[in-house]
């Protein structure tokens, strides 16, 4: 583990070291604040279209950071040559790899904290509550839900040569999954015989992102998740997430680097 | 004889790009050995196969056929690579870090225990010259100056093998002696060093033997002393002998 | 040697051409950009602002149920009307079903699990909003001022969509009957009436802030007579929505006309209401109780069928 956390350091500099988290949080407080500062029919109460937007703008923001931050971690290694030194040393391909993902998470989780924290702050300042249980459970489940994203675009960062398309594969089929993958069964239900079986067989095979999205349950203030289904939720994100990560090794293990 | 690096009937093929023709020969039966203590040249002309040999001692390109073993242990295995220094040719660090984080990094790779690794860092750094410029990113160094960082991150753990691609390619003269300079000492140590090069009077300046490889296959090898009274020319003759070079 | 002075005064030609023309045009655009709306909304998204007017008056309606909403995908029969503007009276409530079943049954085991990340239960915020909600107890509320969360969808929706009536209606009627925001509720039927001169909704809406909530019956009275002139002006046959707001008028103004003791007036505008009324027969009762109180005799009036 001790290489995994060294790569893992690294990835985790990198980030902060680049300007993409500083501009999307910036942007985020920004379009918020401004947001905030609008009054409708003279009721400063109202708070719940103010945390839609921070979420929503939280939501964009955190995918954005997870796909283009993996998303080029191998490519680049590769581009600039700095892989060779790197595997020269004796660390083995997948505990690079691994140590990619768990930076890379470990980083989106710190990203996280700051955005979740600004949230907090906002609605703490309307609705003077702080319902930290239900805060936590989405925080930490939005995290486990980029977990399978990361895995998803580091597996496609060695399939597809160009960080771009493998970004933008990742970011519509993410999207796709999350407005559409709930309701692929009802689809299936419509059509017949080849094609039924085949959205039949996307929607047991795909890694519902939309299970992670629990935005709705904080915006009006739901009750909590239970917490068996949320430690099954948390338990389905590490067994995808570790599915890709492991299909990333598999193809990386023979791959002849010149 | 204590064998440090060993090769023995290694074939590399690659799937080819060209249009015909499935496969490419880039290295095809190369047996060598190089022995403790000894600073080892390993020549010839662009596409002879000598990064491409140098890959598969990293364990960057799997061996169609054959063995390679460094320290006696096979190149696949990561151990093999724990005493073990590599200067590729021409690359760059992560830009983002300062060098001496870098060097911590592949400090931490090798398992140098904290107290040690700050004076590897220290010792290094001091070596290449680059201690006033340690804090500073790589991406505002000179060319020169990351050649250097390379060479550092290659002996940061103290390497028994070190092999280095080219080290001098892209340097001033200044920066040329440097290097040569740091291979001797190395030698002095009784440090192996296995490296290609195309600086034919400097491979002869520093190495005890070398080998020369023309398109996959081994021609010459031997002693540089030897191999000189022998054929009765300088290095760079005999390279142009080997690859069949005719003057127009 | 070339004369240097050549370019030097094409150039000088090439400004006096532009800035001409461009002095030539100036006022031919002003004109024409006065005779447009200067809606920048309008400008950016054209016809489409109403696609997301309508988007973000079913979301107000979405927040009014805490998230409890269905998709494209689920049974709508339940929320072809939204439950916030039938329970306004700003719509003709179309819904059949059962509301809080529009998911039916989970169809498998990643549909039932998903149902405990999502609001699963039927509720509306004027009546406490999310269950297991504490946010009305902790700001020592009614569970009423929940309703306010609506609020800024609706808003926007009026914004992209001025001509979209309901909004106007189902605002005002959250405003003053929940939040006690006549004020506001007046100023923003009144900035829809700007935006739709003369329109009987918005005159029936503003007559009962007037008559409940100001106790200005005069005023309520005039509003509302000049909203059902309008539609009894209008081309017969009416639109059902004009049949719905003219009984609404001349109910409200029958009733209002009772209130005050002008039984004539109220006979009248009951005959009015009678044709468009869902029972005419029950109406007919009416007017026949109120003539026999101002004691003129019932004519041999038909009895109709209620109609279906």
């Amino acid at each position: 583990m001790n290489n995994v956390f060294a790569v893992a350091g690294i990835v985790i500099k990198e980030m902060y070291r680049r300007k993409d988290f500083y501009v999307l949080l910036i942007l985020t407080v920004l379009i918020t604040g401004v947001m905030g500062s609008v009054t409708f029919f003279n009721d400063d109460k109202i708070v719940r279209y103010l945390k839609e937007l921070c979420l929503l703008l939280i939501w964009i923001s955190s995918l954005v950071i997870a796909i283009t931050t993996i998303a080029r971690q191998m490519p680049s290694e590769r581009e600039n040559r700095t892989i060779f030194p790197l595997l020269a040393k004796p660390i083995s391909r997948g505990e690079l790899l691994i140590g990619k993902f768990l930076g890379c998470w470990l980083a989106c989780g710190i990203a996280l904290v700051c955005f979740y924290s600004f949230f907090a702050a906002i609605t703490v300042s309307r609705e003077h509550h702080f319902y930290f249980l239900n805060y936590f459970q989405a925080a930490t489940l939005h995290w486990f839900m980029l977990g399978i994203l990361i895995g998803m675009a580091l597996l496609g960062s060695l399939v597809f040569a160009a960080p771009s398309s493998n970004a933008t594969i990742c970011f519509v089929v993410a999207t796709a999954i999350l407005l559409v993958g709930r309701h692929l069964n009802q689809v299936a239900l419509s059509m017949r015989g080849g094609q039924q079986a085949f959205i039949y067989g996307l929607y047991y095979a795909i890694p519902h992102l939309e299970i992670f999205d629990v935005r709705d349950l904080i915006i009006h203030n739901w009750s909590i998740i239970a917490w068996p289904y949320y430690g099954a939720a948390v338990l389905y994100a590490l067994i995808y997430g570790a599915f890709f990560v492991a299909g990333a090794c598999l193809l990386f293990r023979r791959k002849a680097l010149n | 004889m204590n064998a440090v690096l060993k090769i023995e009937n290694l074939r590399v093929e690659y799937r080819s790009k060209e249009v015909g023709q499935r496969t490419k020969l880039a290295v095809n039966g190369l047996t060598l050995s190089v022995s403790r203590g000894e600073v080892f040249g390993f020549l010839g002309p662009n596409g002879a196969g000598k990064t491409t040999t140098m890959n598969v001692l990293l364990g960057f390109v799997n061996a169609t056929s054959g063995t390679a073993r460094i320290f006696g242990v096979d190149v696949r295995e990561t151990i093999a690579r724990q005493r073990l220094g590599y200067l590729p040719e021409l690359t760059y660090y992560y830009k983002f870090l300062t060098a001496e984080e870098l060097l911590r990094f592949y400090a931490k790779l090798f398992r140098i225990p904290k107290a040690e690794r700050e004076a590897r860092i220290d010792s290094v750094l001091k070596l290449v010259e680059l201690e006033a410029a340690r804090k500073r990113p790589i991406k505002t160094y000179s060319k020169g100056m990351q050649q250097r960082v390379g060479l550092a991150q290659a002996l940061i753990n103290n390497p028994d093998l070190l092999i280095l691609d080219e080290p001098t390619s892209g340097l001033d003269p200044i920066g040329r002696m440097k290097v040569r300079e740091i291979i001797q000492r190395l030698k002095g140590e009784g440090r192996t060093v296995f490296f290609s090069s195309h600086e034919l009077g400097e491979v002869e300046t520093v190495c005890d033997r070398v080998a020369i490889l023309h398109q996959g296959e081994l021609k010459v090898e031997g002693s540089v002393d030897d191999l000189i009274h022998q054929h009765q020319c300088n290095l760079e003759q005999l390279f142009l002998k080997v690859i069949g070079y005719r003057a127009v | 040697m070339r004369s240097t002075k050549a370019p030097l005064l094409l150039l000088v030609l090439l400004f006096i051409l532009c800035f001409s023309l461009a002095a030539w045009l100036d006022p031919r655009s002003l004109a024409r950009r006065q005779q447009r709306s200067t809606d920048v909304l309008g400008v950016l998204m054209g016809d489409s602002r109403k696609m997301f007017a309508n988007h973000f008056f079913v979301k107000a309606d979405a927040y009014f149920h805490s998230g409890f909403y269905p998709t494209i995908f689920d049974n709508r029969e339940s929320f072809q009307t939204p439950h916030m503007a039938g329970d306004a009276g700003a719509m003709k409530d179309e819904n059949q079903g059962e509301e809080t079943a529009f998911m039916g049954k989970p169809r498998d085991f990643i549909e039932r699990f998903n149902r405990h990340f999502i609001p699963a239960t039927h509720t509306h915020l004027d009546q406490g909003g999310a269950e297991g909600s504490k946010a009305g107890a902790d700001l020592g509320e009614s569970p009423a001022g929940g309703v306010r969360e609506i609020l800024p969808w609706l808003q926007l929706s009026a914004e992209l969509d001025p001509n979209r009536i309901e909004t106007y209606m189902v605002t005002s009627y959250w405003l003053r009957k929940r939040m006690g925001k006549v004020n506001e509720a007046e100023e923003f039927l009144r900035a829809g009436l700007r935006a739709n001169p003369g329109d009987s909704a918005l005159l029936f809406e503003l007559g009962r802030l007037y008559h409940e909530n100001r106790q200005n019956d005069e005023r309520a009275r005039n509003l509302w007579e000049l909203g059902a002139h309008h539609l009894q002006q209008g081309k017969p046959p009416l639109a059902d929505s004009d049949k719905f707001m003219l009984s609404n008028l001349s109910l409200s103004l029958a009733r209002l006309e009772e209130s005050h003791g002008n039984l004539a007036e109220a006979i009248n505008w009951l005959e009015v209401f009678k044709p468009v009324s869902p029972y005419p027969s029950q109406v007919q009762t009416q007017i026949d109780d109120l003539r026999d109180r101002l004691g003129e005799p019932a004519p041999q009036a038909e009895h109709e069928a209620p109609a279906h």
